[in-house]
């Protein structure tokens, strides 16, 4: 067998290797470079294992060397250095096409051609920069570009010939928050089913919540809006009537609902191809939901192509998860490179509990804002927040569990649509929810778990601030902290990711918005800042 | 008589009721021929027959109304047609005489050779690659002549010279003599009493050579206002689109001067705001609240919601930003006290009528009025990148603030603040194009640079969907039910789109069709609402024909294309 193994980095400067070794220890090194740049602390990692339906793929095996000719005395452990011998290039520098960034800026002073390497169709960089070469259905390419997608992000065009390569695989992929995950296995679900058959469920994607379910059959029925007879359902309380079955070709649920439809023999399985979950680490950690995607899966089809992906994966779930979907390719983030390049975080010191009101009022002139979520501990905090802000002349929708089904769809459907700007919500929204024009996160609460919230919430920040800066733009994410408690738990978030949290103070409101107007400037001239996205 | 006759039984009056069958002898031989019966029925029979013809001379009539009218319709499209193409004609021809222009300036530059402007030039050889090499056109010996003769002129520097033809050209179109506007911009600089902005002048012209040098852009300009303006024949220049802000004493030297003019305001009025920080350094009441003020305004437009006309729902925020501007015109804190003419196109006269007349209006005025520019622009780039449709609410906004009478000067508004931001942002709609593969390129298409490097593509196309999106939002508002008047009306769309649309091919660029289709999509019913047929014959350049004639189908190009199918998928409307 082959174990492959890849660091592969976020973004536009990445530089990687892919290490091989077969049972005969012929050692193969394979390499992916397409620029040198910050190579030392933006790895992530591609653990490959089954290489043999990875080697035979064109859009990859362009990139692949084989280094044994060249270089026959790297024939470590893979696993023990992922990024150290990278900088030393087999392939020329390549240039990434999906950002030409790099190629302007060398060449600064005067106009400069820029784009020979870009031209040049034999460079192997020259690969998948365009969703083209990804050889999707003229439909589906419709459908993208009407979506005002251009470009491939990273884990699209990595994920994706992987998860459609023959035989099917499963896969576990992580990624950076707003950076594509579910567009990858969109255009997963589209390429798989069989549009002749639109009442023949497919694909099933269970999803945490109902507004993430609601958000994905919506990506689903975009993407595929030129694809005649899609049909996408949802199975999520109160949606599917009683007594009824669901149909459709690609049905997008919570793991409840979904699980009670096929118990009550209303979700026909026998033809599922593909299984996706997204918020992996979430649907497979959390009590409950963890049992019913365990119970939903032991209903279906034995063969069917498992695909997890999330922003985070905690080392106690990723067990779970290489147990849930066995064999699979694996995309892996290192904890540093986490967090998201174009999300400047910062902190507010307010004196004391009381005043956070009124800081919060405040935030709205520092910078352009267009819509924000602010994140609350309890409902109660939450329904207080809204009448100050109201009354400040802010359209506010406060989301939380009191809410019912279609109330909270309404809720939801005001932010989406920009009706309201403001939305006020509890951790019921951290993930997932995908709304672009979020430019800004509060938490006014810092997230905590465990017995008497003893301890932050990682990962829960992690999505919370994923909230804004979707697709490569730039955000900002606000933490209130107002005493030691408060405080330590947000220094030991800044410590496990490794950010720099900026400091601003209530006291003087000329000199805070002129820090964050530099906070701001410097975290988009930041070399490493470069969206890994699609979306134009 | 008939009375007289004994009444016939119903059988009989039935069967007169079907004459048809019956011979006429046999109606004479019939005994009862002169029953009253057969005199009811025939009487009968007549009014039918009355009513048949009656009946199909109203449908004839009908018809011919019908066919009338179609006749009527069909000449006054083929008159459209004919006005469209001559002005096509007329579009071309300038076009090319434009071209020949700009030809031509390269054989008076070739021995002037100023080091100085080699560099903005370079764009021009990157335009016009081939100018250099063809100097002598067949027109060629009118232009020498009048290039000379602008020199002859003596005001302009050396420099001038390259930009002079074109200017020249526009002027022989016009009957007025060329001197004059041989250097509208020295001249300008000159009539102008506001002394500060002399020096940028100064640099301007160089800028403006730059600008003039393309000539698509001095052509699509001549060439736009045709199609729109149906009552003017086409020597009128005031159809231009920025003509609202302008007197249209000086049109025809206008045109080159706008562009700079807009980058010299832009300057004034960072200028201004550096100014306004010193002041606050000596000023304390200023200092305890401006910041507020400024404040307080981005937090209005950052809370602008788009929602079912005239609900209301930005009501708040319109008063409350409304309410700052008066407080800055009132000038309780004492600011200084500038001239509004520094950040204004053209100089203004005092106007009968107007609210402001006086020479000058307090600083801090101009300071909010220009942070609430500085607001909105950012608003479109920050937010109606990720979702165009945001930009709409903020486009009323700035249109009916801009429009307030208070808030304007000299009976015009102040809106040039906002057009100069826009015209730095975003200067493909001025016109304006670039070789994205170019430093210089991106310069002049407006690539934002965030520190020392450009941002990404994506940033950049983010960008500018907001601003494309923006500007229509501006710009497509409809003022017919309004007191105030618009203060900067379709006519502007139109030719910020027939700017882009005229570039020629080897100049398109993915940054005009990302512009492009932000400013169309979503703004489309506007658009038709003010130009009907002849907007939907320009949705038509721009989504079908615009995309056809791009050299390279980039992702950008084809998302016009695509939009075109989108619309018939969705709205019905066929360009194709």
């Amino acid at each position: 067998m082959f174990r492959l193994e890849t660091p592969v980095y976020p973004a536009e400067g990445y530089s990687s290797r892919l290490w091989t070794r077969t049972q005969k220890q012929q050692p193969v090194t394979v390499e992916i470079r397409p620029h040198f740049r910050d190579i030392q602390s933006q790895a992530y990692f591609i653990v490959l294992t089954s290489i043999a339906t990875f080697v035979t793929m064109a859009s990859l095996a362009s990139r692949i060397t084989n280094p044994a000719d060249q270089q026959p005395s790297q024939t470590d452990d893979a696993a023990n250095t992922p990024v150290a011998t990278a900088t030393d290039s087999l392939a020329p520098p390549q240039e990434e096409g999906s950002n030409s960034q790099g190629l302007v800026e060398s060449h600064y002073d005067v106009e400069v051609k820029l784009s020979d390497l870009q031209n040049d169709t034999h460079s192997p960089l020259y690969s998948v920069s365009n969703f083209e070469d990804l050889n999707l259905p003229q439909e589906i390419m419709n459908g993208l570009l009407a979506m005002n997608y251009r470009k491939p992000s990273k884990i699209q065009e990595k994920a994706l010939p992987l998860m459609l390569a023959d035989p099917p695989q499963n896969m576990i992929a992580q990624s950076q928050s707003g950076t594509g995950k579910t567009g990858a296995f969109v255009l997963a679900v589209l390429s798989r089913i069989d549009l002749s058959k639109p009442d023949q469920p497919q694909a099933l994607i269970l999803a945490p919540s109902r507004e993430l379910a609601r958000q994905i059959q919506g990506v689903i029925q975009s993407i595929g809006q030129f694809c005649t007879n899609l049909r996408v359902e949802v199975a999520i309380p109160g949606i599917v009537p009683r007594g009824q079955g669901i149909k459709g070709s690609a049905i997008v649920g919570t793991p409840g609902t979904v699980m009670d439809l096929i118990r009550r023999r209303q979700f026909d399985v026998s033809q599922l191809k593909l299984l996706v979950i997204d918020e992996a680490d979430n649907m497979l950690d959390q009590q409950g939901l963890g049992d019913q995607c365990v119970r939903v899966k032991k209903m279906l089809p034995p063969n069917i192509q498992i695909l997890l992906f999330s922003a985070t994966f905690p080392d106690h779930v990723m067990t779970y998860a290489e147990r849930f979907a066995p064999n699979a390719h694996q995309m892996k983030l290192r904890q540093q490179e986490l967090t998201v390049k174009g999300i400047s975080q910062m902190y507010m010191d307010c004196p004391d509990q009381n005043q956070k009101y009124d800081v919060l009022c405040k935030l709205y002139g520092l910078m352009t804002i267009g819509s924000s979520v602010i994140f609350v501990k309890t409902r109660e905090s939450a329904n207080i927040i809204q009448q100050r802000m109201e009354a400040d002349g802010h359209k506010v929708s406060a989301l939380h569990g009191a809410y019912e089904g279609v109330n909270r769809d309404a809720l939801l459907d005001d932010f989406r649509s920009g009706r309201s700007k403001v939305l006020i919500t509890t951790n019921v929204l951290a993930r997932g929810i995908d709304v672009s024009s979020v430019s800004m996160v509060i938490n006014y609460d810092i997230p905590m778990k465990g017995r008497g919230d003893s301890e932050p919430d990682y990962e829960t920040y992690l999505h919370r601030i994923g909230r804004t800066g979707r697709f490569g733009r730039v955000g900002v994410s606000i933490s209130f902290v107002y005493d030691k408690k408060s405080y330590d738990a947000l220094s030991q978030i800044a410590e496990h990711f490794g950010i720099d949290l900026i400091q601003l103070s209530p006291d003087d409101w000329d000199e805070t918005e002129q820090k964050v107007k530099e906070v701001l400037k410097s975290a988009r001239a930041k070399p490493e800042y470069a969206p890994a996205s699609i979306k134009a | 008589m008939a009375e007289s006759s004994p009444p016939r039984s119903h059988l009989y009056s039935s069967q007169w009721a079907s004459p048809g069958q019956r011979s006429t002898a046999s109606d004479f031989l019939y005994e009862d021929r002169n029953s009253e019966a057969r005199h009811k029925a025939l009487l009968e029979k007549a009014r039918r027959e009355h009513e048949r013809v009656r009946k199909n001379a109203e449908a004839e009539y009908q018809d011919y109304l019908r066919r009338e009218e179609q006749r009527r319709l069909e000449e006054e499209r083929s008159r459209e047609e004919e006005r469209i193409r001559r002005e096509e004609q007329l579009a071309a021809e300038r076009r090319r005489l434009a071209e020949l222009k700009a030809k031509k300036v390269e054989i008076p530059s070739e021995p002037v050779s100023e080091p100085p402007k080699a560099s903005p030039q370079q764009t021009k050889a990157a335009v016009l690659p081939a100018t250099a090499s063809q100097p002598s056109q067949p027109t060629s010996t009118s232009t020498p002549r009048r290039a000379p003769v602008t020199q002859s002129g003596g005001t302009s520097t050396p420099a001038l010279t390259p930009v002079k033809p074109a200017a020249a050209s526009t002027a022989i179109a016009k009957p007025s003599p060329a001197t004059p506007a041989g250097n509208p911009f020295a001249s300008a600089a000159k009539a102008n009493p506001w002394a500060t902005s002399t020096k940028p002048p100064s640099s301007s012209p160089f800028a403006q050579g730059a600008q003039q040098q393309s000539p698509f852009a001095a052509a699509s300009k001549e060439a736009k206002p045709n199609p729109f303006a149906t009552t003017s024949t086409t020597t009128t220049p005031q159809t231009n689109g920025i003509a609202v802000a302008q007197s249209a004493a000086t049109p025809a030297p206008r045109l080159p001067t706008a562009p700079d003019r807009y980058q010299t305001i832009h300057k004034n009025l960072k200028d201004l705001r550096k100014s306004m920080l010193a002041q606050t350094k000596t000023n304390p009441a200023l200092k305890a609240r401006m910041g507020d003020m400024r404040r307080e305004v981005r937090k209005c437009v950052g809370q602008l919601v788009n929602g079912a006309p005239g609900a209301g729902q930005n009501k708040t925020q319109i008063l409350n930003i409304k309410g700052l501007l008066r407080e800055a015109l009132l000038n309780g804190a004492q600011s200084q006290l500038v001239d509004p003419s520094l950040v204004v196109l053209e100089p203004r006269e005092p106007v009968e009528g107007a609210v402001h007349n006086d020479p000058q209006l307090p600083s801090i005025f101009l300071y909010m009025l220009n942070i609430f520019a500085k607001a909105i622009i950012s608003q479109f780039v920050n937010e109606a990148s990720a979702k165009p449709d945001t930009a709409d609410a903020v486009g009323v906004v700035a249109a009916s603030v801009f429009a307030d009478r208070e808030f304007q000067w000299r009976g015009k508004s102040l809106i040039d603040i906002l057009l100069a931001k826009f015209r730095v942002v975003c200067p493909v709609v001025f016109g304006h194009f670039g070789n994205e593969k170019f430093e210089e390129g991106r310069r002049q298409l407006g690539w934002h640079r965030e520190g020392d490097q450009w941002v990404s593509e994506q940033q950049h196309s983010d960008r500018m969907t907001g601003l494309g999106a923006g500007y229509a939002a501006i710009a497509l508002r409809n003022f017919s039910k309004s007191k105030m008047s618009h203060p900067f009306p379709p006519s502007n769309y139109w030719t910020a789109m027939a700017r882009i649309i005229n570039t020629a091919p080897p100049d398109i660029s993915n940054t005009q069709a990302m512009v492009l289709r932000a400013m169309i999509q979503g703004s489309e019913h506007k658009f038709l609402e003010a130009y009907g047929n002849a907007g939907l014959a320009a949705l038509r350049l721009a989504l079908v024909e615009f995309p056809a004639k791009a050299p390279t189908k980039s992702p950008y190009i084809n998302a016009l294309a695509m939009h075109a199918q989108m619309l018939a998928k969705e709205t019905g409307l066929r360009l194709m």
